[in-house]
């Protein structure tokens, strides 16, 4: 039997931030993930983008958190090594009605507190961004927005949650939980655990966990949509654009921190989770002209299919703000959180860790350190001469390093260092890899 | 700065044949792999020169390679300047900038991955390009579990699709044009062996989680397998020098060219391009 202070069950982003925000307390805290990786789920498939918070009703938990996440950005990644690229976003219309949305978009973001944001004409939207289509009439553009890798603040979030003494078990999923005399026991496919206090960070299966001990008013309706990678070659826009159309959203396009251009489609019915849709490609292939006519398709490397969980409550309606839940004092569920939980990520962990450590009396611990330290790019060894990943230019020296920081497979280190995320994509660098885990495996025994 | 009257980037068929034919000049060879070679090292099916396997032919190319030579094994260009200077990273190499006056790219061809290619569904393991499989098997010695299907019957299609038949494994080739690609030589496996071509279609989705199970056509049939290969084409690797323009010191040869069916082509090229670089070297040597 495991003993711990406090227990976050998913390995998500908001796992991984309230893992470390947990450690700014003297709480004991055990984070336990079905998955061998942290961030496998909807922390890998999702937009990357941190928003400006125009997008939320003034007086909500997003718009707060949203505004306050953003700003907060540059600290937390300057402290988390995670490269943020603040390229600002334009929301653009095609005519009246599109714009009638900007302009209610703008008077939300001024509400909410949202520096930076100035409608444009359709001609002063493409001086600033030369690529978009002629027919643009109007667009709202927000300096604030920005883009960060979801997968790597999550990673960079868990590592430094680690070096400040939290315990991870990966591979392990939570089977049961019971309520005991003073807090829970969960059991899991490995050991069990006892704990004060539970934070369900599950995920699209958060309704179901916390149904394992306690009622849930609400309830987790899963849809989709698809994403298409462009080659770092490929010509891209400055800004993230947002494609406001007559007739309903239309494609989100990111220029990513890796160089890569990313497509999302609008949301559709789920089929299989994960899953890419034929419709969806299809959809992206017929938006992306009409918003930038000269965007280079044929330059496809990947894409890849993501769910989005959306609270509903119990008689059937949608829940627009974020869904937490505390069932009992010592239990606290974030329900399908989605966008924007990448940008609130820190703010939804400290809100977390801040109740938990108001319940435990919990105090400060001063010896957290917020620094943790990215794998290098070089370094003056032969390993780090030596590359393994001929798009990326990733080097042995960072594969074996993510290897040692807990990478335990191709995708695992893909994640940490970018190998295998080119434009062959990985088709001349999974069998070495395979064979780096496999020397790693056999010299830890 | 060391600097090297010609540079070649690459250590296949081209990258050797331009070496062996740029005589007296200081040259210095890049290869990213342990050893030269190329492609040709995984290729163990015969076909190359007068019926020769890939290895064998490479053995025979390597045979009266000069000493003289410059030789960087484990070796990366990681980019190419204007200024007629570059930079390598190797593990005996270090990292560090050398000049050159003339460029040799032999820097090959590499496949079309399933991502590049519109098709729907799961992202599973048990897909491989057809190359890696090839190298898999003729190197590591792994055999895929069967029923395979290979999108693409070019060449390369169509020799995968031999030695998996060879393997026992159940093959089905799936071809978008109406008729199968690829050498006549290498269309005869599909009379030697009981191979299903699938002509006029194409993979539309994939199916199976976390394993592949299946994949279905575009046509509609549903073909089990446990297998894809894809084999949908390779692109020319250029983009170390595509910024560059067309500068006269500048030699492109072997598949970073064009992708040639036939390896003498390619070793023919190499050649060219060596002596043409050490012709221009002129009065500089
Ligand atoms: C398509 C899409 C696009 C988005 N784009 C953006 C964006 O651009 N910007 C932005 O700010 N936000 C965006 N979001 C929102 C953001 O991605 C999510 O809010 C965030 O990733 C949610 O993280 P999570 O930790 O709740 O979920 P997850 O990442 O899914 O984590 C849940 C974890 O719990 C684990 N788990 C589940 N059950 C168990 C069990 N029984 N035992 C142990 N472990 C278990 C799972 O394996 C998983 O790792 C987007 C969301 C979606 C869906």
């Amino acid at each position: 039997m495991k003993h711990v202070d406090a227990a976050v069950i998913g390995g998500g982003i908001l796992g991984c931030f309230t893992a470390r925000n947990l450690r700014q307390w003297s709480i004991s805290t055990l984070l336990i993930e079905k998955e061998d990786d942290v961030c496998r789920e909807i922390s890998k498939a999702n937009s990357a983008i941190v928003y400006a918070g125009y997008d939320n009703k003034p007086g909500s938990l997003k718009a707060e958190m949203t505004v306050r996440g953003n700003a907060n950005m540059e600290k937390l990644c300057a402290e988390l090594e995670v490269p943020f690229d603040r390229c600002g976003s334009m929301m653009v219309s095609f005519g009246e009605k599109g714009e009638q949305t900007l302009r209610k978009k703008l008077e939300q973001g001024r509400a909410n507190g949202v520096p930076g944001l100035e409608l444009l004409t359709g001609e002063e939207a493409r001086a600033r961004e030369p690529m978009l289509s002629e027919n643009v009439t109007a667009a709202l553009y927000s300096s604030t927005t920005g883009t960060v890798n979801p997968w790597q603040l999550g990673i960079a979030a868990y590592e430094n949650a680690l070096q400040n003494g939290c315990e991870a078990w990966l591979g392990t999923a939570v089977t049961a939980i019971t309520r005991e005399e003073e807090g829970y026991r969960i059991d899991t496919d490995r050991e069990p655990i006892r704990c004060k206090y539970i934070i369900n960070c599950a995920g699209m299966y958060a309704d179901w966990v916390q149904a394992m001990v306690h009622p849930v008013p609400v309830e987790l309706i899963l849809n989709g949509s698809d994403y298409i990678v462009l080659d770092s070659r490929a010509r891209k826009p400055r800004h993230i654009l947002f494609q406001e159309r007559e007739n309903g959203k239309g494609l989100t396009v990111v220029p990513c921190v890796e160089g890569n251009l990313l497509l999302d489609s609008p949301a559709r019915p789920l089929g299989q989770p994960w899953a890419v849709s034929a419709g969806g490609l299809e959809k992206i292939h017929a938006l992306a002209p009409q918003l930038l006519p000269e965007l280079e398709l044929e330059m496809t490397i990947r894409s890849f299919g993501a769910v989005r969980p959306n609270p509903r409550s119990a008689d059937g309606k949608n829940l627009p703000d974020y869904c937490i839940e505390t069932p009992a004092p010592d239990f606290l569920s974030f329900i399908g959180i989605k966008t924007p939980g990448l940008t609130c990520a820190d703010e939804l962990g400290r809100y977390a860790a801040e109740t938990c450590a108001e319940y435990l009396h919990a105090e400060k611990a001063p010896a957290f350190d917020p620094r943790r330290r990215a794998i290098p790019a070089m370094k003056e060894d032969p390993d780090w001469y030596e590359i393994v990943c001929r798009c990326g230019n990733v080097t042995k020296g960072q594969i074996r390093e993510a290897i040692a920081r807990g990478a335990l497979t191709v995708d695992a280190v893909k994640r940490r260092v970018g190998s295998g995320m080119g434009r062959c994509q990985g088709s001349r660098c999974t069998l070495k890899i395979e064979k780096l885990l496999e020397e790693y495996r056999h010299g830890a025994l | 700065m060391e600097h090297y009257d010609i540079l070649i980037i690459g250590g296949g068929v081209a990258g050797i044949a331009a070496a062996k034919a740029a005589g007296g000049a200081r040259v210095l060879l890049a290869e990213s792999r342990p050893q030269l070679g190329g492609v040709l090292l995984q290729c163990a099916h015969h076909g190359f020169g007068k019926d020769k396997s890939g290895t064998e032919y490479a053995a025979e190319l390597l045979q009266d390679f000069p000493e003289e030579i410059t030789l960087a094994l484990n070796t990366t260009v990681l980019s190419v300047s204007e200024n007629r200077t570059a930079l390598l990273s190797g593990r005996g190499f270090g990292r560090k900038r050398i000049g050159f006056s003339r460029l040799i790219l032999a820097t090959g061809c590499r496949e079309i991955p399933m991502g590049a290619l519109p098709i729907a569904g799961t992202r599973p393991k048990g897909v491989y390009t057809a190359g890696q499989m090839q190298e898999l098997m003729n190197l590591h010695g792994f055999v895929p579990e069967g029923p395979a299907v290979i999108l693409g019957s070019g060449d390369l299609g169509l020799i995968m699709a031999r030695q998996l038949a060879q393997a026992g494994i159940d093959v089905t080739l799936v071809e978008k044009k109406d008729s199968c690609g690829g050498m006549t030589r290498n269309r005869r496996c599909l009379e030697e062996y009981p191979i299903r071509l699938l002509c006029s279609d194409t993979i539309r989705e994939v199916r199976g989680y976390p394993h592949i199970t299946g994949c279905v056509t575009a046509s509609g049939e549903c073909l089990p397998c446990k297998t894809l290969l894809i084999a949908a084409g390779m692109v020319p690797e250029r983009e170390l020098v595509s910024h560059l323009g067309n500068p006269d010191w500048l030699h492109i040869c072997g598949n970073c060219c064009a992708v040639h069916p036939m390896v003498e082509a390619v070793a023919n090229e190499g050649k060219q391009a060596g002596i043409a670089a050490t012709e221009k070297l002129g009065g500089a040597l």
